[in-house]
């Protein structure tokens, strides 16, 4: 199976802490994977280094065959992120917005109009992304932020807390886009929650994460056999208690 | 054409109505006021010329005074009063100031003692135009002139004798700069340059201020509104959405600047002009006029010297952008951007101030350092140093900007291809939303 990402003893130590520690994983094309664990765990300090925001303090990433230490440019190319409680441009129209966005990712007019539409179909707010999105609610604004992370087909959309701050409804419906456009367009996902529940219904493979460590990383119920749990509650529990008693 | 689509975004982000319609407001209050300032002056000079009279004395000495003053030119009108209630007496007058002149003012004059007159003003505000139109002085020159003549008509004068008694002495007065020299007042020098350079420092206040804040909220509301992440995420550099930002600032303060500048000369016009056209005459030296004095003191700005202004400018617009690059981002959150305008305004305030009070180069060394030190003062002193031939000093702040603006930008680019962007705070004792995240996690 094809690799989209190599992440390999990624560190990144800030002054006084050191916020991941050789964390290595990989997601195959297609695949949707998710890290979890608590607030403070050390997931969105992995999620940015591969994101290129941040520059790990050792270790490395491939994204599609690139290195986020060397060819930071080009693994840009092919990842979206989507941070937690990200925001978008309140005087934009949502529109314009996508068409923003789309622009920063190509330059040719047919495949900014591809991604804007792609995008309008997507997130489903129809008339309404003619509005400003300052008259946006947070369920609509995340719509139209994760229309944007997938409208440009990239091989990696990276989602940090995709559904937070969303309503039971909001959050189902985001969840099926993410499982159907893993299935049927073959893109692949990177996940950050801490909603255990949610992941055990959306991914493939998590991997668990506490204190700068990935502390194993498997299919759901793979999982739940190997620690004889109920739900990913429970191996989370398990497996971070087990980490600190050794 | 990414980085047009940054700039269309940036643009677009400053450009709302609401600052279109604060600009037009503005501009138009300038206007206005200029407007204003000209009716203030004119009415202001007519009234000097206009004089309300209460002879009391009424006598052949006081009906003569009046003639006087009605043929000096001044525009004279009497009223009768009575009593000490000075406040209802200018109320029936229904006039701003008033002239009394009391009972047995001819008899002490024919006593040969200095007989009294009452001048009673009124004062509405303490703003300095206000009470210009209430003032007697006019008035009371004319009317002591009338009584010195008749004094010396009585001692046997001639009327030449009267007036070379009145001005006894006649001043020629030059005026040097370095190895050139103008007859004409230093004082009429000084007021003609107060009042041409007064617009620019101005601008160049504004200007420091408009663009600073532009930049740094561009900057932080990208920051505070979480869309910085999903931007430096995108596949396109971080100098090129440095750029824009830039760019975009720069364009958008220019547009003020010029909108300003009109607003200003309009303004300063309105005031300037009614002032040269009613008091022209008496103010310009009776050899030459200012302007002309200017251009021989050698006072005037030529073609290369507005060239190095505007390039000084430029450096300014730029030394601001870069220093708002980095105060933008270490701002985490709003009421944190208010606080970073702080040293900017400091750094502009600081030097327009004291460049409108005092001459920088004749401070005290130690200040005088400190003052150069701010890169702005040399903007503010531009004019000066280029009009007295101060070239070196000029020069120097040229160079000195250029170096502050490399060491700024070099330290702002850094900044924004670092981490730092995204966890920098100057949270003083307080950590940052950003860095507690990191630090967490």
């Amino acid at each position: 199976m094809e690799k989209v990402l190599e992440v390999k003893e990624l560190s990144k130590q800030y002054t006084k802490v050191l916020a991941a520690d050789k964390v290595s994983f990989d997601i195959e094309k297609g695949e949707i994977f998710a890290l979890i664990g608590p607030n403070g765990a050390g997931k969105t300090t992995t999620i940015r280094m591969i994101s290129t925001l941040l520059k790990p303090t050792s270790g490395d990433a491939v994204v599609a065959g690139n290195s986020i230490v060397r060819d930071a440019a080009k693994v840009r190319e092919c990842i979206t992120y989507l941070p937690d409680e990200a925001g978008a441009y309140k005087n934009m129209t949502g529109k314009s917005y996508l068409r923003f966005m789309a622009g920063l990712f190509s330059t040719d007019i047919d495949t900014i109009n591809r991604y804007v539409e792609r995008a309008e179909r997507i997130c489903g707010l129809g008339d309404r992304l003619k509005d400003k999105i300052g008259t946006y609610s947070r369920g609509m604004i995340r719509k139209l932020l994760l229309a944007r992370a997938v409208m440009t087909e990239p091989k990696l959309a990276i989602l940090d807390e995709p559904t937070s701050g969303l309503d039971v409804l909001n959050a189902i419906e985001i969840r099926k886009m993410i499982k159907q456009l893993a299935a049927e367009e073959g893109m692949s996902f990177l996940l950050s929650s801490h909603n255990m529940l949610e992941i055990e219904f959306v991914s493939d493979r998590v991997g668990i994460i506490s204190k700068g460590h990935l502390l194993v990383t498997g299919r759901a119920d793979e999982l739940k056999q190997r620690y004889s749990a109920q739900n990913l509650e429970e191996v989370f529990e398990r497996v971070v208690n087990g980490n600190e008693i050794l | 054409m990414k980085f047009f689509n940054l700039l269309k975004k940036e643009l677009g982000e400053l450009i709302t109505p609401q600052t279109i319609i604060s600009l037009v407001a503005i501009s138009a209050m300038l206007m206005l006021m200029g407007n204003l300032m000209k009716s203030t002056i004119k009415e202001a000079v007519e009234n000097e010329y206009s004089i309300t009279l209460s002879d009391r004395d009424d006598t052949e000495f006081t009906h003569k005074l009046a003639k006087a003053l009605e043929a000096s030119g001044a525009k004279l009108k009497t009223v009768d009063t009575t009593g000490d209630d000075y406040s209802a007496i200018l109320k029936e007058a229904d006039a701003e100031a008033l002239v009394i002149i009391p009972e047995g003012f001819t008899e002490k004059l024919e006593n040969g003692e200095r007989p009294e007159i009452i001048s009673v003003a009124g004062m509405k505000s303490a703003a300095a135009m206000s009470n210009v139109m209430n003032s007697n002085s006019g008035a009371i020159g004319l009317i002591s002139d009338c009584i010195s003549a008749t004094f010396a008509e009585k001692a046997g004068l001639t009327t030449e004798q009267v007036e070379l008694l009145q001005l006894p002495v006649d001043v020629t007065e030059q005026t040097v700069v370095k190895d050139k020299n103008a007859p004409v007042s230093t004082s009429s020098v000084m007021s003609s340059l107060m009042m041409k350079n007064m617009i620019l420092p101005i601008i160049v206040f504004i200007l420091i201020m408009f663009t600073s804040n532009m930049l740094m909220s561009a900057i932080s509301n990208e920051k505070i509104d979480k869309t910085l992440e999903t931007l430096l995420s995108a596949p396109v550099s971080r100098t090129a959405i440095l750029g824009a930002k830039m760019l975009a600032a720069a364009i958008i303060a220019l547009l003020n600047a010029v909108v300003y500048m009109f607003g200003f000369s309009s303004f300063m016009t309105g005031a300037t002009d009614s002032v040269t056209e009613e008091m022209g005459t008496q103010l310009v030296t009776q050899y030459i006029s200012v302007d002309e004095a200017l251009e021989r003191l050698g006072l005037t700005l030529g073609v290369t010297d507005y060239i190095l202004i505007g390039a000084q400018l430029f450096l300014t617009i730029m030394i601001c952008l870069s220093v708002s690059l980095m105060l933008g981002a270490l701002v985490s959150d709003s009421k944190q951007s208010q606080t970073m305008m702080m040293p900017m305004m400091i750094m502009a305030m600081v030097p327009y101030l004291i460049s409108m009070m005092a001459d920088i180069n004749t401070l005290p060394t130690a200040i005088k350092l400190i003052v150069y030190a701010i890169p702005f003062t040399h903007t503010f002193s531009a004019v000066n140093n280029l009009m007295f031939g101060n070239y070196t000093i000029f020069v120097g702040g040229l160079i000195y900007q250029f170096i502050v603006f490399a060491i700024c930008m070099f330290f702002a680019l850094r900044l924004f291809n670092s981490d730092k962007i995204l966890t920098a705070s100057l949270n003083f004792g307080q950590k940052s939303k950003f860095k507690k995240r990191a630090d967490n996690e």
